[in-house]
């Protein structure tokens, strides 16, 4: 049975290992050659001691020391990602097993009730306790240990990560058994480990009680390079036992395919403005809407919680860091955030323009069309949403975080000002929709590939374009290049009004198109 | 015939060709208004291409196609609010439920009737409670054919609406279609169930590779073809196999079975009669025999090839 779950999730399991204990490793190595010197630490510590990043990532009690530089920076990351991974995996070979069947073909032979479950546990263990130790063995060779300390530290560090691995484990499993469907197990599993993350991050900004009341927070609090505490990885190991033992319980009980909750029921009838295109649109898209304006706005947040400390540590990095950001001091580091939330906010409109696309190639379209809406109208109003969407999106991100900055300076009106800076990248955004509508319209069957393609290829060459040496005249030509790099640069209308009429064009061409081709399922 | 005026559906040599698929080559179908018309071939003759032309779907490469009173390509929007549309394949939007699909279907075409909604929805036993992501092909048939049930659409278009209905609920759509007959709307029936269409069509057009090979009343239909009569017969078959109109006889003891053309009847039965008949059965042509006697060549083509290979 072990074997059988090794086999079907080989990949995956290999994918989340190499995947996790490699970006230890790269941030580890990176930013070895960050901070050569103490000072350096010193200064990462003193720019880390913001609400922020204690907030975001946690702040090692010893940010001054590499182990806890990288701690800082990383093992909030990995640990969410871990337990997070592992609660998919655990409900991938559990509930959704029992939602298709297999689970039922398996227990119809002389298999017990838990077999295939308790063999799912093992295997998932076994991958935190690898990834711990491979973390721990990262750790040792990069040598984050301070001097004469032995390997302690990156032995607490690689036990808090499969620690909280382990805690994310038992949610998993018993989060698969009160839920009746796979999608509502990750939901909840998802949900239980995000509500621990926000529980230390309160307890972090407070007096530290409630990051107590937090598995994550215990993993925290083992604060290897610092404390270097053993003693919480019984707590996460003892969580972790006691949640699969009611898992278990829970399984003896119930009925096979049955769960805790049932499926709930929903509406029978659907509001009127649903017979919209946007109305519709909206509900349909009311997730990512939702989830990319959280994105934003914590980006907002930490970028400028950090933006006035960073520009001083920039400034003593001197030289590479200020043709990366094409300037020096906060003006700079202000207008690279703020393109920054641009990226954000193009990858938003994007989602949401090629879902065209995605709605013909699925055929949900056609009983829509087949309606009294035209395709003009259709998709006019589908296309509000990026439209208009992106326009709030940079509004708030900019005024989140001019407003976060403008609290570190005392200066109120940077809300604003930073406000108008990021929706200076609207026409270029839209520039990207109107890209994705042109694709729509005369090359339906590639146009999301080539649509994302364009995309990355875009926030390849913007963030590293000039690292990379790539010829100007390709840096000069992306739609993000042409925008004022405010505040840093002069504001101009020339060229918001260019792009505005490029996005224009290429959008009338591609709706245009549409109007006259026949529907192309996929 | 009855006049343009009073025609729902009128294609006249449509074609349409997606690269080097010719789909559809010379496509001739109309809807009486009033009528439920059937449209039968094969997997892949072009019923579906046909009827997303019909819906402005796709646009026609050449040939006449008027919808209603209009134009389907360019009055798309103002004859949809008077035809209701049941996909072959139904595609719902898998996180929201069988009833707000429901109601979003009928408020893109028209105002939505609760009435007759909750009417259907126990009409075909259907949970409109459920999020479509949890429904089978057949709960997803049922949301469109609902939607389209309930709506009050002059024409309905209905593109193999029962492929994953059971027996019942068949029987529950057949009573349906009856009720939109008798309220005067009209039905385009595609199908390739013959007993379906030859209970509630009152005219046929059968297609082939994108061609109508055959169109007209079920009864105009039953000319083209051969009652099949078997007997028992006393008097022995006597002059009976040399009669005109009489096709493949065999006999069997007193036993005797062949086919008659339907112009050749009354002599045939006159003869049949002096021979001592014991039993007489004779069944009218089915679609299934319509179907078969069309596509028997392609048939026999494919038979010979998988002859002529060792």
């Amino acid at each position: 049975m072990v074997r059988l779950q090794l086999r079907r999730n080989r990949v995956r399991l290999a994918a989340w290992l190499v995947a996790l204990v490699t970006m230890f490793a790269y941030v580890a190595s990176y930013y070895q050659e960050l901070f050569p010197t103490q000072a350096a630490l010193d200064d990462f510590a003193a720019v880390s001691n913001t609400p922020g990043i204690r907030a975001l990532t946690g702040l090692s009690p010893a940010a001054n020391t590499l182990g806890g530089a990288v701690w800082t920076k990383a093992w909030m990351t990995i640990a969410l990602a871990l337990a997070l991974g592992v609660v998919f995996l655990a409900t991938r070979n559990g509930r959704a097993d029992e939602e298709a069947g297999r689970t039922e073909l398996l227990r119809s032979r002389m298999l017990g009730v838990h077999a295939a479950t308790v063999a799912s546990w093992l295997v998932l263990a076994c991958l935190c306790v690898l990834v711990g130790v491979g973390i721990t063995l990262v750790s040792a060779a990069q040598g984050l240990d301070p001097a004469g300390a032995g390997l302690r530290g990156s032995s607490v560090l690689g036990a808090s990560v499969a620690g909280v691995g382990l805690v994310g484990l038992g949610v998993g499993a018993v989060a698969g058994q009160v839920a009746g469907t796979a999608r509502a197990a990750n939901a909840l599993g998802s949900a239980v480990i995000l509500g621990f993350y926000v529980l230390r991050m309160v307890g972090d900004l407070g007096d530290g009680a409630l990051t107590w009341a937090s598995p994550i927070g215990w993993g925290q609090k083992m604060e290897p390079f610092a404390g270097d505490r053993w003693w919480p990885l019984a707590l996460l190991a003892l969580l972790a036992v006691v949640l699969c033992t009611v898992a278990i319980t829970l399984e003896a009980r119930r009925d096979h395919g049955a769960g805790l909750i049932a499926a709930r029921p929903g509406r029978a009838w659907a509001p009127r403005r649903f017979a919209s295109p946007l109305g519709l649109g909206l509900r349909l898209q009311r997730g990512p809407i939702v989830g990319w304006t959280i994105a934003v706005v914590l980006a907002a947040v930490l970028f400028g919680s950090v933006a006035e400390a960073m520009a001083d540590l920039l400034d003593d990095a001197g030289g590479d860091t200020a043709d990366l950001l094409r300037g020096a001091g906060v003006p700079a580091l202000l207008s690279m955030l703020a393109s920054m939330i641009g990226l954000v906010t193009a990858v938003f409109a994007t989602q949401s323009a090629v879902s065209l696309r995605g709605d013909e190639a699925t055929g949900i379209l056609e009983p829509q069309l087949a309606g009294a809406i035209s395709r003009t109208r259709w998709a006019l109003e589908r296309l509000l949403i990026p439209v208009a969407g992106s326009a709030v999106l940079l509004a708030v991100g900019g005024a989140v975080l001019g407003a976060v900055y403008g609290a570190t300076v005392d200066d109120p009106s940077q809300s604003a000002a930073m406000a108008g800076a990021t929706l200076a990248y609207w026409p270029a955004v839209m520039v990207l929709v109107g890209l994705a509508v042109a694709l729509f319209g005369w090359v339906p069957r590639v146009a999301v590939p080539a649509t994302w393609g364009v995309m990355a290829a875009m926030w390849f060459a913007t963030m590293l374009g000039e690292v990379f040496g790539l010829p100007d005249w390709v840096l000069d030509g992306l739609p993000f290049a042409a925008v004022p790099y405010l505040p840093l640069e002069p504001f101009s209308w020339t060229p918001l009004v260019a792009l505005t009429m490029v996005a224009a064009v290429l959008t009338w061409s591609g709706v245009h198109r549409l109007r006259r081709r026949d529907l192309q399922p996929a | 015939m009855p006049t343009a005026a009073s025609m729902a559906v009128q294609v006249e040599n449509l074609h349409k060709s997606f690269g080097h698929v010719h789909a559809l080559r010379g496509l001739d179908l109309t809807v009486p208004t009033g009528q439920v018309t059937g449209f039968l071939g094969p997997n892949g003759a072009g019923k579906t291409t046909a009827i997303r032309v019909l819906l402005g779907l796709l646009k026609a490469d050449s040939g006449r196609v008027a919808l209603l009173d209009g134009d389907p390509w360019t009055d798309a929007v103002r004859l949809h609010r008077r035809v209701a549309y049941v996909p072959g394949d139904v595609t719902l939007w898998p996180n929201l439920t069988g009833g707000e699909a429901i109601d979003i279907l009928c408020r893109i075409s028209g105002p939505l009737d609760p009435r007759r909604k909750h009417a259907m929805l126990e009409r075909f036993e259907l949970d409109p409670t459920k999020k479509a992501r949890t429904y089978s092909k057949g709960n997803r048939q049922k949301v469109a054919l609902v939607a389209a049930l309930a709506s009050d659409a002059e024409l309905l278009l209905l593109d193999e609406p029962t492929s994953g209905l059971d027996p019942l609920m068949e029987a529950a759509f057949t009573e349906s279609i009856r009720e939109i007959k008798a309220q005067g709307r009209s039905v385009l029936l595609s199908s390739h169930i013959f007993a379906e269409v030859e209970k509630l069509a009152d005219r046929v057009t059968i297609i082939r590779e994108g061609a109508t090979v055959e169109s007209g009343t079920i009864a105009e239909l039953r000319h083209l073809t051969r009652t099949q009569v078997t007997a028992v017969l006393d008097g022995g078959v006597d002059g009976l196999a040399t009669l005109p109109g009489v096709h493949d006889l065999t006999v069997l003891d007193r036993h005797v079975t062949f086919a008659v053309d339907e112009a050749a009847l009354p002599t045939v039965l006159a003869r049949v009669a002096v021979l001592g008949p014991r039993s007489l059965v004779a069944n009218p042509p089915s679609l299934e025999e319509l179907f078969l006697r069309h596509y028997g060549d392609e048939l026999a083509a494919l038979s010979a090839r998988a002859e002529r290979q060792p």
